[in-house]
């Protein structure tokens, strides 16, 4: 582009990752909408692209787009964290090229094979059939290349320039993030011992792992955009890893209560359930804390403005603390004691859970992320909204709570009606299916679904346009 | 300046988040070495042996399994081959599977592979639930080997229109779509005979698994109310 | 220790929408506590909207008892809803009182 005022290669990279991360977003949203058409009616593209085949490329594509985007964060902030250009970033290009080829091919084998036989040729080249992990080994093994290599530049440079608090956070935490994912590579016949270690992937990665890294990149945006003193801001940081993997750690036990694990793990799973909540709540009381002296502080000299750099950005990292402690934590809360969970667990009430989280706690940030790119690519000083970021940023909230609410009130028919009164067999489950209220539940999902993509173009239009408004401070 | 507090200083709080992460991640790994050798399968002699497992060896497939209400425990759990005095698992009770109750530890196990294969091969878990993790879009299948829709007087069986349940419930997933049972159908994933009966003895090795108590009251309410 | 059983009874079938709610009020009404909590303490609200701000806690209370009665929780799930209410109470104060530190140490 003309106006490429990004002076490190570091930044430029990171803009490459934030644009496929964009696109893989898209294919998420849209296969999700082909799985909740088929809610609504079920004849649509029958065995053509099946649920199972669209809903699996809905979650790996959320994987996928948010693991890009978070790595594509790293780039972005390693320079102005080190002051120091990103070490091996040669072979952080490369990598990029190696993994967007990695998933392009991927998907399409999803797409076009779908399903093989019953044998490891399956495992190894077409897919794993483990839900979130579905990625074939060989898919499997090329990730963790390609990781280990972005770990590489992300230790060299922190530790060859100037290593803050919040690049030491995100040095362990990454390190984390890539071996859980070992723990979910294996094959086993037993399918107990398959979800146990199926869950130290999923559970530590969102949970734990995503959230100190969201925690990381909330810090270093309130640093560069409300400038906020970065002593307050990483002493935050460190607590927040404490109460994080204090509480989520353990909290892996809410997933071992039907497996076929031992009793124990109900009072683990209970006991560290009950504390998840409190970091989130301490995460959103921090973010408006800092917001409130900074701008006291600023206006206590007699300047009326904002001290808000970025209004998108800083809209959407706003909107992380809240999303993430209704979603994770309201929409986590009220089901995760193993006395309800015994009736509320593999409904839609989890479904509602994932859809609110995985957008509240992970999406928003990434997307504030894509702004912060936006601006610094055309060096923009403040940068204000326009009204397609405020349409984007309210239709695509406004869309996903509102799934989360229709998915709710179905899941609250399916606790009542094929748990509690039907046993859940698969009569009780189909009548379940049949209740009015389950029925206009999906009917609103759709419709909200359909919301949620029309923000999306929306934002899409406003990222790529945004940069060239008038009304910014330049 | 104020005296410097403990409580405001960043290496404070690094290490505090290190001995933390640390603690609870030493206390996990621990707990995983309590967990894992209790959900090793069991072995066939376990069965013979009249030793509960909370995952059975394959050869289960050999045994009659029912649901049943453990009073001391406060659930539901598996019971095998008819309920003792306690209402455990007694291992007496047999039942053909496949016209067969004298699976070899290796046939069973086998059969069991090849149905967990199949099971991550046809992408199950992406419309299903497995021990209720999965997507939601169709039956919840821990315990389908007990589902009474299977059951000799149950419409699925008498709509394949086979003399057992491994065989209907086969003959189902082979073609599911010949089948339909709603609206929202199975579509056909190109199973073999081979892999249906794989897959059958997975779903049954699988309801044999304790579960804590889940799904509660699985089968036992028939007729209720339909809710809302 | 006595091994006792976690679940042992049925939930009530009119009591799941209140367990639901009551579930998702602890955190909200423990959300408003917080929340006003902060909002006092650098300025926004008056200062006489505090108690109303406890209320909230007692509020938040209330729901846990509410929502740990009717599930059957055992003694040592209660125990576990005390403690999580108690550091709900605490953790606004340790939080103040620590920015408070920090800031101080740096700005003046």
């Amino acid at each position: 582009m003309a106006n490429n005022y990004l002076t490190t290669e570091s930044k430029k990279l990171a803009t490459w990752y934030f644009t496929f991360a964009a696109i893989i977003f898209g294919a998420q949203l849209l296969f999700g909408l082909v799985a909740a058409t088929q809610y609504v009616m079920p004849g649509f593209l029958f065995e053509i692209v099946d649920f199972s085949v669209a809903r699996m490329i809905h979650i790996n594509a959320l994987i996928v787009w948010m693991v890009f985007a978070m790595m594509g964060s790293v780039y972005w902030l390693l320079p102005d964290e080190t002051g120091i250009e990103t070490v091996g970033i040669g072979l952080g290009k490369l990598l990029y090229w190696v993994f967007v080829a990695a998933i392009v091919v991927v998907v399409l084998v999803y797409l076009l094979v779908q399903v093989g036989p019953a044998d490891q040729t399956t495992i190894w080249f077409i897919n794993e059939g483990r839900e979130y992990l579905e990625a074939p080994r060989w898919a499997d093994i090329g990730i963790v290349v390609v990781v280990l290599g972005f770990i590489y530049n992300l230790y060299a440079t922190g530790m060859k320039g100037n290593r803050s608090g919040i690049i030491t956070v995100l040095m362990a935490d990454m390190l984390a993030f890539a071996g859980i994912y070992l723990a979910g590579m294996g094959y086993t016949d037993n399918i107990s011992v398959d979800q146990y270690w199926w869950w130290w992937v999923i559970h530590l990665w969102v949970e734990a792992t995503w959230e100190v890294f969201v925690g990381s990149i909330a810090a270093y945006g309130l640093i560069t955009m409300i400038g906020a003193h970065r002593k307050v801001v990483e002493m935050w940081l460190w607590i927040e890893v404490a109460m994080l993997f204090g509480s989520g750690i353990l909290g892996i036990g809410h997933h071992y209560f039907w497996i076929g694990t031992p009793e124990y793990w109900w009072e683990i799973g209970a006991l560290f359930s009950a504390l998840e909540p409190l970091p989130l709540v301490a995460m959103f009381i921090h973010v408006l804390y800092d917001w409130g002296k900074q701008q006291g502080a600023q206006e206590a000299q007699g300047k009326e403005v904002s001290v808000i750099t970025n209004k998108p950005a800083f809209t959407w990292f706003v909107l992380q603390a809240f999303g993430n402690f209704l979603g994770a934590g309201v929409w986590g809360f009220f089901h995760t004691f193993p006395q309800v969970n015994l009736y509320t667990h593999g409904t839609q009430f989890t479904s509602a859970h994932g859809h609110l989280a995985f957008f509240g706690a992970y999406a928003t940030i990434l997307i504030g992320m894509f702004y912060l790119a936006v601006q610094g690519k055309n060096g923009i000083k403040v940068m204000h909204a326009t009204k397609k970021s405020i349409w984007a940023t309210s239709m695509i909230f406004g869309g996903v709570l509102g799934m989360t609410v229709a998915l709710t009130l179905a899941g609250y028919v399916q606790v009542l009606v094929s748990r509690a009164q039907m046993g859940a067999t698969w009569a009780g489950y189909f009548d379940g299916q049949a209740g009015i209220w389950f029925a206009q539940g999906m009917d609103w999902r759709l419709v909200m679904g359909v919301v949620t993509f029309i923000g999306f173009i929306i934002l899409i239009q406003d990222l790529l346009s945004i940069g060239k408004a008038a009304h910014h401070e330049r | 300046m104020a005296k410097k507090s403990v409580w405001s200083d960043n290496r404070f709080w690094q290490r505090s988040a290190g001995w933390i992460t640390g603690f609870a991640a030493m206390l996990l790994i621990w707990l995983t070495f309590d967990t894992i050798p209790q959900i090793m399968m069991g072995s066939d002699s376990d069965i013979q042996n009249g030793v509960t497992k909370r995952v059975p060896s394959p050869t289960v497939i050999n045994y009659k399994i029912t649901y049943e209400m453990d009073t001391k425990r406060g659930h539901e759990i598996p019971v095998i081959g008819g309920a003792n005095a306690e209402g455990t698992s007694s291992f007496q009770e047999k039942e053909l599977f496949f016209g067969r109750d004298d699976w070899s530890e290796e046939e069973a196990a086998e059969l069991l592979n090849l149905g967990k294969l199949g099971s991550q091969a046809k992408n199950c878990m992406n419309c299903h639930t497995l021990l209720g993790n999965g997507a939601y879009y169709a039956p919840d299948l821990t315990k389908s080997w007990l589902d009474p829709a299977w059951g000799p007087e149950g419409s699925m069986q008498a709509m394949t229109g086979k003399d057992t349940k491994e065989e209907a419930m086969a003959e189902f997933l082979i073609n599911p779509s010949q089948y339909p049972t709603h609206a929202r159908m199975m579509p056909n994933l190109g199973i073999t005979a081979a892999e249906a009966k794989g897959l059958v003895a997975f779903l049954k090795h699988m309801s044999s698994i304790d579960t804590n108590g889940f799904p509660r009251n699985f089968g036992k309410i028939k007729g209720a109310v339909h809710g809302k | 220790m006595v091994q006792e059983a976690l679940i042992l009874q049925d939930i009530h079938i009119d009591d799941f929408l209140t367990i639901f709610v009551s579930a998702s009020l602890v955190l909200v009404f423990g959300g408003f506590y917080v929340g006003i909590y902060a909002a006092v303490k650098v300025g926004l609200l008056k200062k006489w909207t505090m108690p109303l701000g406890y209320g909230f806690w007692i509020l938040t209370g209330y729901c846990l008892y509410l929502m740990g009665s009717l599930m059957h929780v055992n003694d040592f799930t209660a125990k576990a809803l005390v403690v999580a209410a108690i550091g709900l109470l605490l953790l606004p104060h340790a939080v103040y009182y620590m920015q408070d530190r920090v800031h101080e140490e740096n700005e003046h």
